[in-house]
């Protein structure tokens, strides 16, 4: 069954959008990240306008951590303090990354700095995890009891001016390194179209020594908030988020990630984070093949003003 | 007084010859409506070829040949070229046309070459390149090569096209043509102009509009989305909370 979109002005098959959006829901809920990452480029390689693409997943971003957000915030997984923090600094990014990504896109250079930006972003990500995750499953193997890290032990990072106790959280540290993380990862959410909570995530638990109860919760709460902004940014920006669209990928999104998350229980923590460093790196290897490989038309056309 | 009769009428005697030709034509459907289940659209086009009114001919004597050049609303477009560069493909030069046609499809009963003179079909922008041949800042050769290529992309997505059998002839005077509108054909309005073609030249022409309109459900949310993107925007970020919610709810276990 056809359905036309009126934004993104195609029509796509109703049953194929539900499905990627059900597949990367499964996903999503499997590896407990919101699936940005992958629906945007599905849709990139399946025929949808990059901006069109970016902007719409934006909005399937909030509908994916949606429930996990308010399912953490129930069990009193939020630190709502050290949300407020990033928050604030991710909108802050994200207000750059849609100014760049309506500058970019009139350059004609949208599709090439999206494609840079997963391989770098994905590549490097993917192969921290995957390294992190390999030797997690060699030393249980061997049988030794792997130690987490301490929130008490302290780096550099800690000792940087203006320090802010976050009490959930347990840490007494500088703001200065929680802005950086909240800008970047708004910037760089924004003008890719994910919601960035597999960076967000190691950030919070490598850099900032954030307990593992509170990370996951948080991480998703600076999503939902960090990606509405963005999403009523991009609909005011550049009028290309297609809600027919998001829509269709919340549907699938949301029913997906319930049985992707039933599915998770089944396999273990250090397991799970390998394969998801696997899937990663395989759309890093995607987006680094399309910028190297001979294109199949070299030429590319795209409207740069409306129909009148 | 009578001199300057006779001047008028030695104008006007080249422009109405004896046995002028008039078009009397028509199209299936003056709008095209995109609903959600909008998939492309068949038109029909048809008419008759008559004597000129007024004319004391009762008859017309052919052979005639129909082209039908469609054409959709314009929009500024920009083809660009990759190059590669340190081992990278990237987009290194464009050229932008300005108010380019989303859409343009001719129609003909017969080879366009054989039907008229290739600067004649040009002059009248009944060749998909003559689009493309209007100077631009970028310099001819660019323009040029640029142009083609986004005629080519154009086709490609069945924007642009030529139908060289696209008109039939069911009679000596009476022709019909079908197109499908594919659906992507942006929404806007369309001229569809019909030229009537005898030993080469154009003998009558004629014009006419439809347009193709997104309603109800899609036209309000493309009208939403550009004329109030704060609220469209609000209402995306709305949905998707209650979508997530809701999606909770259900399958909690």
């Amino acid at each position: 069954m056809q359905i036309y979109l009126p934004i993104a002005e195609l029509s796509v098959n109703l049953f194929f959008l539900v499905g990627i959006g059900g597949a990367v829901g499964f996903l999503s809920g499997l590896f407990g990240v919101g699936g940005g990452f992958l629906l945007t480029p599905l849709l990139i390689f399946s025929g949808v306008p990059t901006s069109v693409a970016v902007a719409s997943v934006t909005g399937q971003v909030v509908a994916a951590s949606t429930s996990g957000a308010l399912s953490h915030y129930r069990r009193g997984g939020i630190d709502l303090h050290l949300a407020m923090y990033l928050i604030l600094s991710g909108i802050l990014g994200a207000f750059g990354g849609v100014a760049a990504f309506s500058i970019l896109r009139a350059n004609g250079q949208l599709d090439l700095v999206i494609a840079v930006g997963f391989v770098v972003l994905l590549g490097f990500v993917g192969t921290l995890m995957l390294q992190e995750s390999v030797r997690a499953i060699l030393k249980t193997r061997k049988g030794v009891v792997v130690r987490e890290r301490l929130p008490n032990q302290h780096s550099w990072i800690h000792g940087l001016p203006w320090r802010v106790r976050f009490k959930k959280s347990r840490l007494y540290i500088s703001v200065l390194p929680v802005l950086v993380i909240g800008l970047f990862i708004g910037f760089v959410g924004s003008l890719l179209g994910i919601g960035g909570g597999f960076v967000m995530v190691p950030a919070l638990v490598y850099l900032l020594r954030v307990p593992g109860n509170v990370v996951i919760g948080t991480s998703l709460m600076q999503v939902v908030a960090m990606m509405a902004a963005t999403t009523v940014m991009h609909a005011v920006q550049s009028q290309s988020v297609d809600i027919l669209l998001a829509f269709c990928l919340m549907v699938g999104g949301t029913a997906g990630a319930q049985f992707g998350a039933a599915a998770g229980q089944h396999l273990r923590g250090e397991q799970l984070r390998g394969l998801l460093a696997i899937l990663v790196l395989a759309v890093a290897i995607r987006f680094g093949l399309s910028l190297v490989m001979t294109p199949s038309d070299v030429y590319s056309m795209a409207v740069t003003s409306a129909v009148r | 007084m009578r001199r300057l009769v006779l001047l008028v009428l030695a104008f006007l005697l080249p422009v109405l010859p004896a046995g002028a030709e008039r078009l009397i034509s028509g199209i299936s459907n003056d709008t095209i409506q995109i609903t959600s289940s909008f998939s492309g659209e068949r038109l029909t086009f048809f008419g008759t070829i008559a004597p000129e009114a007024g004319s004391t001919e009762r008859t017309v004597d052919g052979p005639f040949d129909v082209v039908i050049a469609i054409v959709g609303p314009t929009q500024d477009r920009v083809a660009r070229e990759k190059t590669n560069n340190f081992g990278i493909w990237l987009n290194t030069e464009q050229v932008e046309f300005k108010r380019f046609p989303s859409y343009f499809h001719v129609l003909s009963s017969r080879r366009l070459i054989e039907i008229a003179d290739i600067n004649l079909l040009n002059a009248n922008f009944i060749l998909p390149e003559a689009h493309a041949m209007i100077p631009n800042a970028a310099g001819f050769m660019k323009t040029l090569i640029f142009g083609r290529e986004l005629i080519r992309l154009m086709s490609q997505d069945g924007l642009f096209g030529v139908q060289e059998n696209g008109v039939q002839f069911l009679s000596d005077t009476f022709y019909s043509a079908q197109l499908t509108l594919p659906s992507s054909a942006p929404p806007g309005p369309y001229i569809a102009q019909t030229y009537l073609f005898k030993n080469g030249e154009i003998v009558a022409r004629k014009s006419e509009g439809f347009a193709v309109r997104k309603i109800d459900f899609e036209r309000f949310l493309a009208q939403s989305a550009t004329q109030y993107p704060l609220f469209y925007g609000l209402a995306c970020v709305v949905l998707a909370l209650f979508t997530g919610w809701l999606g909770g709810v259900l399958f909690r276990r």
